[in-house]
């Protein structure tokens, strides 16, 4: 399939040509129950965390010690899809909903269709190249660089041109909700994830209580995506007291265009500012659709990549179970995914098997494959507090 | 308030980086060195190349020592069936040493005296750092599923859990805690 | 060209000198309540930037030797000695100094420190222990050393100061209950504590309750695993500051940058992810009032006829690899000298100032540190995390600091990194390489064998720090002789050091101590000192050998009288009342804390007095009575 990037005019992703995996939808509408509205949150916490493998994929197939900036950019905003991603989780929590992770239903395969996408964009998991940065320019792109119907107004039941206009559909639901349903936040509070729990670079989580915490939620991750409206800079400094930053979008935008933002450049300016050279070459080769399937029984890098989709399959639990009244085990999370970090570090510096992909410097991949059968084992090991795990989770 | 450059400052920020990898060996010719380090290593093929150092060490090795000790060195390992134990000759023991060396802590050794002048090295026979990068992937930690310091961290609070096959212990001062139907402390 | 040229007879509120950690505090207070502050570094500031520090990161990945100076690039203008600089020698003495620092006394000052924005709390452990009640009066209490003028009481607002400044992570309650501390009714350090390492709970396992017999006095001491307070991003407490928590400080140079402890293992000489706290972290709460000016040697304190100090001369560098500047002046109502312990002495002695006691750069301490290593039977899973998370504490207090000095029995979890320059060592060795490319080479182990031997022992090292305290000693000293000279021509400075008896008996007490606890462990003890080792000494007939801890002190110390002290207890100095000197060196006695927080609670304490100072020399409409003669000293001067 062919895209027209809006803002680059750009052409891209045509090299997919497979189906994309996609969770079940009911239709794209403003929420008016709240069984809707918890559906379309968890769609939200099923987006955000699609989002985080292909940016951890572009983050560590660049070589050791190259684009470093491009390394930091990168690592920004998985971060703060994390905090997204724990925010909605809250936010579901708040309404009396179950955040669902480990779920095969929610965690797809890649490439992957984004919940409620109007376009079929496949979010595939592409090594650090312009691809991969244009995927992130598309998952981010503000709301006020397309023409979008105003808020308020019924969405195109084809489903959202950007993330923002995805919120501002569960926003509004959720304020008209909560005029007719005064006591729509009695979620229990022992459920919400606070700052205790997780804070990192770009923010800290927050219990969400009433609607104007839950407002202050939808803002903060439709603002550190697409930039606070008309600006390029996320609402960290507002809301959090931090340094101003760069929102999602304008740091792809910059790694793309190999350039920063001046202090005085808007969103349509574009990046004006001095030169960020980008080495594109300095990053591994890989397939933006491998399998494990892909990968020959019984060889080294099957079975690593079998390896980390178990691991992966580790990781889903601990944020299922840190949505689900364990906020603790957050923090055990955290150590999981740099354990991730290390395996598909592993993989990527591997050449591909198939000696003829080899010789054209592809490369092995992590594949983040989750089937029920991975979930079932990790569960199972998990609960016989097997490793760290339950020690980390007792800390604090 | 400071003097300090922005992060866009062009040639601080590449200076930072470390070098760029040369371009690599070819493929095949990696494939034998990594068959040779696995020999000297115990790390499979798929540790090694885990590593993204191959080509890069394989051409230390040659700049070090020249080409053709380093081919003799292959060769006497496919004579003697890859076991480094039965390698003969001063050069091809002390060459032995030093890729593994290498591959375990990213730095070159000193070769020893003789075998130095024997090679006739146009280098000094000092120990460095192959590459910051090198010191980074280090295999020597991996013995005892430890991480590089300063490198690869594993995050908050991993250092309190045991290490693989050692069971739980409690925090000083807190009664042992049961655990998988055992009492934390017995071995 | 260098700004520092460009100040050349400009005035301000407060010159600080040295952008360190007692500097940076200073100027971040001072600064905060309006004062023109100038700090003057004599080293560069590339650290502050996200490229500096990745410049930083490399060095050490690429340096041979991991000492704490390994990240930070060398500096022919503003030189820093290097714990390598001490190396073997056969002559009058077993050891030789062939860096920056002159030696001359028995026995090597073993100790770096940096010259460069950050000083040297750039490569700080990050550990935070409080100083015991005690230790402020251990002359009077022991019998040696020296007494403070202060108390523990005096400096608990300040302490509470420090740890908010500094974010320190630990349990105060059990700080309290362990080692005695008093803390505020109901404080909590601003985060939760840094979680024990594994291997202090091998240690708890084992030793928990257990008594071992100082052999000194024949009493028997209990062990018991304490957590360590740091100066690193933990868990933020929500009880602190009365429920309104604490917010950890980020990394500098990258915004939003910022996280815990991810257990980096690196904490000297480099903190990654800089959840470590360090100076710079001060600087990047500066107001607008305060300047920094990097390049900047300050060669000597200018003073007046009347006594009071005018400001300082300084040289001005571009390219810290060009030895070669311009010398400026600038001037100050107050000038606080925050150099470092041992560059602090040897600028007044340079300027000939504040010595009327004769005891500037005398009672130089560090904490003399035995290392014990050995092998559980055991994994224990070394090499992670903070280099240490608790201690055995009970040796630090007592009656028994009357026969032999006290000592904080550290636990470190870095295996023999320190001991024997693990993991390095071992591969070396099992690859028969010698240290030097003359010796033999010996049979090399290979393949998986090698591999598995490795992790078998790098795997069960352990290892203890035996942290003594070291009693002033006033022939324990820093001076300058111009016969030796820098590259700008500034005097090096000359140390002459050695251990008292009393460390000595601390020493041999603690080995007993060693012993005993390997013995309970159940583990190999692998101690040995080697005869060249170039800090080896023997005591009635046993051969040690001990290390700097990097906590040079006591260069200026602080008492309550004028004939017998450098300041008093605002760290002013006696013979010039708007000179300060800021730092580790005012400490009279050092206990066996890591003295960081410690001479932070000083620094924020001596700000108070400061402001005072400048505060009533700017106020306009106070009278005055006429000057006396004859300068005094203002706490003199009044009743």
């Amino acid at each position: 399939m062919t895209v027209r990037d809006p803002l680059t005019g750009l052409t891209g992703f045509t090299d997919i040509k497979t189906p994309l995996a996609e969770i079940e939808q009911p239709p794209f509408e403003i929420p008016r129950t709240v069984p809707k509205l918890r559906y379309f949150l968890q769609a939200a916490l099923a987006l955000e965390f699609l989002t985080i493998p292909p940016y951890l994929t572009a983050m560590y197939t660049i070589k050791p010690g190259a684009n470093q900036e491009a390394w930091y950019a990168l690592r920004a905003v998985v971060l703060e899809e994390m905090l997204h991603m724990t925010l909605v989780a809250n936010m579901l929590n708040a309404v009396g909903g179950k955040p669902v992770v480990a779920d095969p239903r929610f965690v797809t395969d890649y490439p992957a269709k984004l919940p409620y996408a109007k376009e079929q964009v496949p979010i595939a998991l592409r090594g650090f190249g312009r691809e991969a940065i244009r995927t992130g320019l598309w998952i981010e792109r503000p709301e006020k660089m397309e023409d979008l119907p105003r808020t308020g107004k019924e969405p195109d039941p084809r489903g959202w041109t950007s993330i923002g206009q995805f919120y501002a559909t569960i926003r509004e639901g959720m304020r008209r909700l909560a005029e007719k349903q005064p006591d729509l936040f009695d979620g229990d509070l022992t459920r919400q994830v606070g700052p205790e729990d997780f804070y990192n670079s770009g923010g800290r989580a927050f219990p969400v209580t009433d609607l104007a915490s839950a407002l202050k939620a939808i803002e903060l991750i439709s603002e550190q995506g697409e930039g606070v409206p008309g600006s390029i800079y996320n609402p960290d400094e507002r809301l959090f007291g931090q340094a101003n930053e760069l929102a999602h979008y304008f740091r792809f935008m910059e790694v793309h265009e190999e350039r920063r933002y001046g202090p005085l450049d808007t969103p349509a300016s574009g990046p004006t500012g001095p030169a960020l050279p980008i080495d594109w070459t300095a990053a591994y080769r890989i397939d933006p659709q491998a399998k494990v399937a892909d990968y020959p029984p019984d060889s080294e890098v099957r079975l690593a990549a079998e390896h980390f989709n178990q691991v992966y399959a580790r990781l889903l639990w601990l944020l299922d179970r840190s949505f689900n009244g364990e906020p603790k085990q957050l923090q055990a999370a955290i150590p999981v995914m740099l354990e991730l970090r290390d395996l598909a570090a592993q993989l990527y510096a591997n050449p591909h098997p198939d000696p003829a992909r080899a010789a054209k410097g592809v490369h092995a991949s992590a594949t983040f494959e989750i089937t029920q059968a991975e979930l079932l084992a990790a569960k199972k090991q998990l609960d016989t507090g097997a490793g760290a795990t339950a020690l980390l989770a007792s800390l604090a | 308030m400071t003097t300090g450059v922005p992060l866009t400052a062009g040639p601080l920020a590449n200076a930072a980086l470390p070098d760029a990898p040369p371009p690599a060996p070819p493929a095949t010719e990696i494939d034998r060195f990594v068959a040779l380090s696995v020999a000297l290593t115990g790390f499979d093929a798929f540790e090694l190349q885990g590593t993204g150092m191959a080509g890069f060490y394989l051409k230390t090795v040659v700049e070090q020592v020249g080409r053709r000790p380093y081919d003799a060195l292959r060769k006497a390992m496919e004579q003697v069936g890859f076991d480094p134990e039965k390698l003969q000759g001063d050069v091809d023991q002390d060459l032995a040493r030093a890729v593994t060396h290498l591959w375990y802590l990213g730095v070159w050794p000193p070769l020893s005296a003789e075998v130095h002048a024997q090679l006739q090295r146009q280098v000094a026979n000092d120990a460095f750092t192959a590459a910051p990068e090198a010191y980074v992937q280090g295999l020597v930690w991996r013995t005892f599923h430890g991480h590089p310091q300063g490198a690869k961290a594993p995050g908050f609070g991993t250092w309190a859990a045991p290490p693989p096959g050692e069971p739980e212990l409690p925090r000083p001062g807190e009664p042992a805690r049961h655990h998988d139907g055992t009492t934390g402390g017995t071995r | 060209m260098s700004p520092a040229r460009d100040l050349d007879g400009h005035r301000y509120d407060v010159i600080v000198v040295g952008a360190g950690w007692a500097g940076s505090l200073v100027a971040k207070r001072l600064g905060s309540q309006g004062w023109r502050v100038l700090v003057l570094e004599a080293g560069t500031t590339t650290l502050d930037t996200w490229p500096g520090h990745l410049d930083a990161m490399n060095t050490f990945y690429s340096s041979l030797i991991k000492v704490p100076n390994a990240p930070y690039r060398a500096n022919t203008a503003a030189p820093s000695p290097s714990v390598l600089d001490t190396v073997p020698h056969k002559g009058v003495h077993r050891y030789q100094s062939v860096g920056y620092l002159v030696q001359e006394g028995p026995l090597p000052y073993g100790t770096d420190y940096l010259r460069a924005g950050g000083g040297t709390g750039m490569h700080w452990l990050g550990l935070t222990p409080r100083m015991l009640p005690q230790d402020f009066k251990v002359r009077t209490e022991f019998g040696y050393g020296r007494d403070w003028p202060i108390g523990y009481d005096d400096l608990q607002h300040w302490y509470c100061e420090a740890e908010r400044e500094i974010g320190v992570a630990g349990d105060a309650a059990e700080q309290t209950r362990e080692i005695g501390l008093p803390f505020p009714e109901g404080y909590v350090f601003p985060m939760h504590e840094i979680p024990s390492s594994y291997v202090d709970r091998v240690m708890a396992e084992h030793l928990d309750g257990k008594t071992v017999v100082d052999p000194g006095t024949d009493e028997p001491v209990e062990l018991r695993v304490v957590n360590t307070p740091h100066g690193r991003n933990s868990t933020p407490n929500q009880a602190y500051d009365g429920g309104r928590g604490f917010r950890p400080q980020d990394a500098v140079g990258l915004p939003n940058y910022g996280e815990r402890c991810v257990g980096n293992a690196s904490c000297t000489p480099i903190c990654p992810v800089q959840a470590k706290y360090n100076p710079l972290k001060t600087q990047a709460q500066w107001s607008r009032k305060v300047t920094l000016i990097d390049r900047a040697v300050v060669s000597r304190v200018l003073v007046a006829d009347n006594g009071r100090v005018t400001g300082v001369e300084y040289q001005a560098y571009d390219d810290p690899a060009t030895p070669v500047a311009t010398t400026r002046t600038v001037e100050a109502d107050v000038v606080v000298v925050a150099a470092h312990a041992i560059e602090s002495a040897r600028l007044l002695l340079a300027s000939e100032l504040a010595n009327s006691s004769d005891q500037v750069g005398r009672n130089l301490m560090d904490h003399p540190v035995m290392l014990a290593w050995g092998l559980m039977p055991h994994q224990v899973g070394p090499f992670r995390g903070p280099g240490s998370t608790s201690a055995f504490e009970r040796f630090r207090m007592g009656e028994s600091r009357k026969e032999h000095a006290p000592w904080r029995l550290v636990i470190a979890n870095w295996g023999w990194t320190w001991a024997a320059g693990s993991p390095g060592s071992d591969v070396a060795e099992m690859l028969g390489i010698p240290e030097t490319p003359f010796q033999q080479r010996k049979k090399a182990l290979y393949g998986v064998p090698l591999r598995e031997r490795l992790g078998d022992r790098i795997g069960r090292q352990i290892a203890f720090q035996f942290e003594l305290e070291q009693d002033a000693q006033p022939g324990n000293r820093v001076t300058i002789d111009r016969r030796h000279r820098d590259a700008l021509g500034n005097c090096r400075p000359i140390l002459s050091y050695d251990l008292s008896d009393h460390v000595k008996k601390g020493m041999q007490a603690a080995m007993g101590v060693s012993h005993q606890i390997f013995d309970l462990l159940g583990a190999e003890e692998r101690t040995a000192y080697q005869a060249d080792a170039p800090s080896y000494f023997e005591y009635e007939g046993t051969g040690y050998a001990f290390n700097g801890a990097g906590h040079g002190c006591g260069t200026h110390v602080m008492g309550d009288d004028r004939r017998t002290s450098v300041v008093d207890q605002w760290q002013r100095s006696w013979d010039h009342a708007n000179l300060y000197l800021v730092g580790c060196g005012s400490m009279p006695s050092i206990g066996t804390s890591n003295p960081s927080l410690t001479m932070s609670a000083l620094a924020l304490r001596s700000v108070e007095r400061i402001h005072q100072d400048l505060t009533e020399l700017h106020r306009p409409l106070v009278l005055r009575p006429a000057p006396a003669p004859e300068y005094a000293h203002p706490t003199e001067a009044r009743p």
